[in-house]
C-alpha cells in the first residue's frame, strides 16, 4: 500500500481521468460530467459505434485502459456488470490511483449473480490494494480541479466541507443545495456498496485533508462499526463530523439493503455511537446543511441562553417554544437592559421582555436612518446583555416589503447593519428569514445574508435545532 | 481484573449463584447468595444470612424463573423458607419435568431502593456494548435505556446515566433521597472493563441492581459465556 500522504490522495486529486464505457444512450453523461476537469480526460470504449460521439466531445478514445500513454490517476467505470472484473483487472495492471464503479447490479440486487460478481471484484481489489470506490455509486467531486459527478455541480474555488455519502443523489443535492446556502464542498465522494473502501477510509482521508474543516456524511451502514467509531472519535476533537443515518426504521433498513446492500444495525446503537464519538447526529439533508452553516457562520460557543428579536407578538410566543423545545434557554434580560429599553421602546403593540417584539419600535414606515439607528441600539443591548449568550434576529420580509419596493437600498442597508453588529459583538449571532408568502423576496434577503456570511435559517425551529447541535458539539469537546 | 476463563470452562449461561460469585470476585457489590440443596439447608442458610430471605430455583434449563413458579420473596422464617423450597421444587417439576434442579439460591431480601439495570453484550458490527437503564417497567415498557460502546471513559458513564429519561428519579424527587450516582458510574466502568478483559463473556445482565443513597447492590445477575 502506498503511503505518500494518504492512500486516497491521488484519487481525490487526480491529474488524469479515464472514463470507461461512455455511451450515447445516456448522452455520454460521464464524459460530460468531467469535461470541466482541468487535467487530461481519456475515454475507453471498445464499441466503435460510440467513437464519433466521443470524438465530438474532444476526448481521445482508446480500446483498452492499458493503451493510454502515461499514468492514469482516476478511472470511472460505466460498463455492464459482467464486464467489471475484466475492467478491474485492467485497472490493477495499469496501476491507477483509484476507480469508481458507477456500474450497479451487485449485492444490492440480492441476486446470486450480483453477489458473485461483487465478491469477485472485492477479492481482486483487496488482493492488489486497488482503491475501489463503490460499486453502485457516483464517485468523487472535487470542484477546485473541475472533477464532477453531476453536470449541475460548480467548478472553481470550493469550500471547506467534505461530504461522504453512500448515495449519489444526496452527494449531488448536498453540493447543489449547500452552495445556495453558503455551504461549499472541498471534496465529496459517493461510495455506494462500499465493498472495499468504506466510510472510515474516507473519514480518515478528509480528516487529514487541509482543505476540509468540517466533515458531513450520509451513511446507510458500515461493515466495521467499531472501526468507524474509533476513527470518528479520533477526528471529532479536531474537525466536526455531522452524521445523517439512513435506514433508521425497520422499513428504512430494508430500503437501505436494496439500495447499497447495507446490513441493518440497531439504530439505538448508532445513536449511542455517534454521541459517544462526539459527532453530530442529524435527520435530513436540510438539517445537515443547517448544522454545517451553524458551524461555519456562527461564532463558536457553548452558551445556551438565547436573546430573541422578533417583530410581533404571535411569533414571539411560538419562537420561545421552538428554542425551549430544542433545550435552549430564553432568559429574562438584565435590569440594565430593561432600563435602556424603557427609554425608547414602544411598548404599545410591542414588548421588551425576551423576545423583543421590535416591529412597532423600529417603525417600519419611518425614515430609514432612524430605523437603522434603532435596530443598532437593540442589537447592541442584546449583544451586551449579560444574560444572553446568543442573539437571534428575525428579518420579517412582509413587514419590510413595502419599503424595499419603494427604496431598494433598504435591504442592503439593513443587512449591512446586521453584519456590522455581528462583527461588533463577540456573541454568536444568527438570522431567521421565513419565506412565508414572499418566497422570492425572502430568497433575496437570504442571499444577501449568505453573502455577508451571516448564518440564516428559514424557520426559528430549524435555527434552534442547528444552534443546539452546534452548542452540544462544542460543549462535548470543551477542554475543562 | 481476574479472568473469567479460570473460573468456568463451559459455554452457555452460568447459574445465578456462579454468575454472582464471579461478579463479586471481580469487584461488584453483590448480595450474598448461597446454593441450598435441600429445604433444611435453605432454612439454615436463611438463619445465617438473616430473614427475610428470597428463594430462587437454580437450574440451567430454567430461563425465566418467575414464569415457572421458581421465585419466592420475603420469606420471614426458617419454617416458611423450608416450605417454600418444597413448593418451588414441586412447581418447577410440574411445569418443566425435564429441568435438572441443582437447588435453590438463598439470599437476604435487599432493602427497597431504586431499581436499575446494567448489561453488556457483543454486537456483530460495533463489538462490546454496555446498556444502562431504570429497572422494571421503565426498561420493559418504556425502553428507557442508554447504550455506549466498550471501553467507556468516565465521561461516557456520566453521560449514559444522565441520558435516560428517568434520571430525575435517580437524583431524588418529592423529598425522596437520590441514589449514589458516582457509585453507579463506577459500576458501569467496572462492567466495561469486565467486558473488555473477558472476550469469552457473551452477555452479562445485572438485573436488578438496587441503588441506595449510598452504594448499590446487585440482586440478580446472569452471565452467558461464548
Amino acid at each position: 500500500m502506498q503511503r505518500v500522504g494518504h492512500r486516497l490522495e491521488r484519487v481525490f486529486n487526480p491529474r488524469t481521468v479515464a472514463v470507461i464505457g461512455s455511451k450515447a444512450a445516456n448522452n455520454h453523461m460521464w464524459l460530460r460530467n468531467v469535461l470541466t476537469f482541468q487535467g487530461k480526460v481519456y475515454s475507453v470504449q471498445i464499441d466503435e459505434g460510440e467513437s464519433p460521439g466521443i470524438a465530438a466531445l474532444g476526448v481521445e478514445n482508446y480500446s483498452s485502459l492499458l493503451d493510454i500513454p502515461g499514468p492514469v490517476d482516476y478511472v470511472i467505470v460505466a460498463v455492464p456488470r459482467a464486464v467489471t472484473p475484466k475492467v478491474v483487472k485492467d485497472c490493477i495492471a495499469k496501476g491507477v490511483g483509484g476507480v469508481t464503479l458507477f456500474t450497479s447490479g451487485f449485492a444490492e440486487t440480492g441476486t446470486e449473480e450480483g453477489m458473485r460478481l461483487q465478491e469477485e471484484v472485492r477479492q481482486l481489489a483487496q488482493e492488489w490494494g486497488l482503491n475501489l470506490i463503490g460499486p453502485n455509486c457516483m464517485g468523487i467531486f472535487n470542484p477546485s480541479i473541475g472533477l464532477r459527478h453531476n453536470q449541475e455541480q460548480y467548478c472553481g474555488p470550493g469550500g471547506c466541507v467534505g461530504f461522504i455519502s453512500q448515495s449519489g443523489t444526496h452527494a449531488a443535492f448536498f453540493s447543489l443545495m449547500g452552495a445556495r446556502h453558503g455551504v461549499k464542498v472541498s471534496k465529496s465522494v459517493s461510495y455506494g456498496n462500499a465493498v472495499v473502501l468504506d466510510s472510515p477510509d474516507y473519514v480518515e482521508y478528509l480528516a487529514q485533508d487541509e482543505e476540509t474543516r468540517i466533515i458531513a456524511m450520509y451513511i446507510e451502514g458500515a461493515k466495521e462499526g467499531r472501526r468507524l467509531f474509533e476513527c470518528l472519535k479520533a477526528v471529532t476533537p479536531r474537525k466536526p463530523v455531522v452524521i445523517w443515518k439512513g435506514g433508521q426504521t425497520e422499513a428504512g433498513a430494508r430500503a437501505a439493503a436494496s439500495h447499497t446492500a447495507s446490513l441493518a444495525q440497531p439504530y439505538r446503537l448508532w445513536q449511542a455511537m455517534v454521541r459517544q464519538a462526539g459527532a453530530i447526529p442529524v435527520e435530513s439533508l436540510e438539517e445537515t446543511i443547517d448544522v454545517v452553516r451553524a458551524l461555519l457562520y456562527i461564532k463558536h460557543g457553548t452558551g445556551r441562553r438565547v436573546g430573541l428579536m422578533a417583530h410581533t407578538g404571535g411569533p414571539s410566543v411560538v419562537i420561545t417554544d421552538d428554542f425551549a423545545r430544542a433545550d435552549l434557554e430564553v432568559p429574562a434580560l438584565t435590569q440594565e437592559s430593561y432600563d435602556k429599553l424603557a427609554s425608547f421602546f414602544n411598548v404599545i403593540g410591542g414588548s421588551y421582555r425576551n423576545p423583543l417584539d421590535m416591529g412597532s419600535t423600529l417603525g417600519m414606515d419611518a425614515n430609514l436612518d432612524g430605523l437603522l439607528r434603532v435596530l443598532g441600539q437593540l442589537l447592541d443591548i442584546m449583544g451586551e446583555d449579560a444574560n444572553v449568550d446568543v442573539v437571534t434576529m428575525e428579518l420579517a420580509v412582509p413587514f419590510m416589503a413595502r419599503r424595499w419596493q419603494r427604496e431598494p437600498e433598504t435591504m442592503a442597508r439593513i443587512l449591512d447593519t446586521m453584519a456590522y453588529y455581528r462583527d461588533r459583538s463577540p456573541k454568536p449571532f444568527m438570522a431567521v428569514v421565513r419565506p412565508l408568502h414572499m418566497e422570492e423576496m425572502a430568497q433575496q434577503a437570504e442571499a444577501g445574508l449568505v453573502e455577508r456570511e451571516i448564518a440564516v435559517f428559514p424557520s426559528f425551529q430549524r435555527a434552534a435545532v442547528a444552534l443546539r447541535k452546534m452548542v452540544d458539539y462544542y460543549s462535548f469537546h470543551r477542554q475543562d | 481484573m481476574q479472568k473469567v476463563k479460570q473460573s468456568l470452562s463451559h459455554a452457555g449461561p452460568m447459574t445465578e449463584v456462579e454468575a454472582k460469585d464471579l461478579l463479586r470476585r471481580v469487584g461488584f457489590n453483590v448480595v450474598e447468595t448461597r446454593l441450598a440443596r435441600s429445604s433444611k439447608e435453605a432454612a439454615a442458610m436463611g438463619r445465617e444470612l438473616g430473614f427475610p430471605v428470597a428463594l430462587k430455583v437454580v437450574s440451567l434449563q430454567v430461563v425465566h424463573k418467575s414464569n415457572v413458579g421458581g421465585v419466592r420473596l420475603n420469606l420471614a422464617g426458617a419454617h416458611e423458607t423450608a416450605q417454600a423450597y418444597e413448593e418451588i421444587l414441586a412447581a418447577v417439576k410440574a411445569r418443566l419435568p425435564e429441568a435438572e434442579v441443582q437447588g435453590m439460591a438463598v439470599q437476604r431480601m435487599a432493602p427497597p431502593g431504586v431499581e436499575v439495570v446494567m448489561g453488556g453484550f457483543r454486537d456483530a458490527s460495533f463489538g462490546p456494548v454496555l446498556m444502562f437503564g431504570l429497572g422494571g417497567l421503565w426498561v420493559e415498557v418504556l425502553q428507557d435505556v442508554a447504550f455506549r460502546l466498550v471501553p467507556l471513559e468516565a465521561r461516557d458513564a456520566r453521560d449514559m446515566v444522565r441520558e435516560i429519561r428517568g434520571y430525575p428519579l435517580l437524583e431524588g424527587y418529592r423529598g425522596q433521597p437520590g441514589v449514589d450516582i458516582p457509585f453507579m458510574e463506577e459500576m458501569i466502568l467496572l462492567l466495561s472493563r469486565f467486558m473488555e478483559d473477558n472476550p469469552e463473556v457473551r452477555e452479562v445482565d445485572l438485573n436488578p441492581v438496587i441503588a441506595y443513597p449510598e452504594q448499590a447492590l446487585v440482586v440478580d445477575a446472569r452471565v452467558v459465556m461464548r
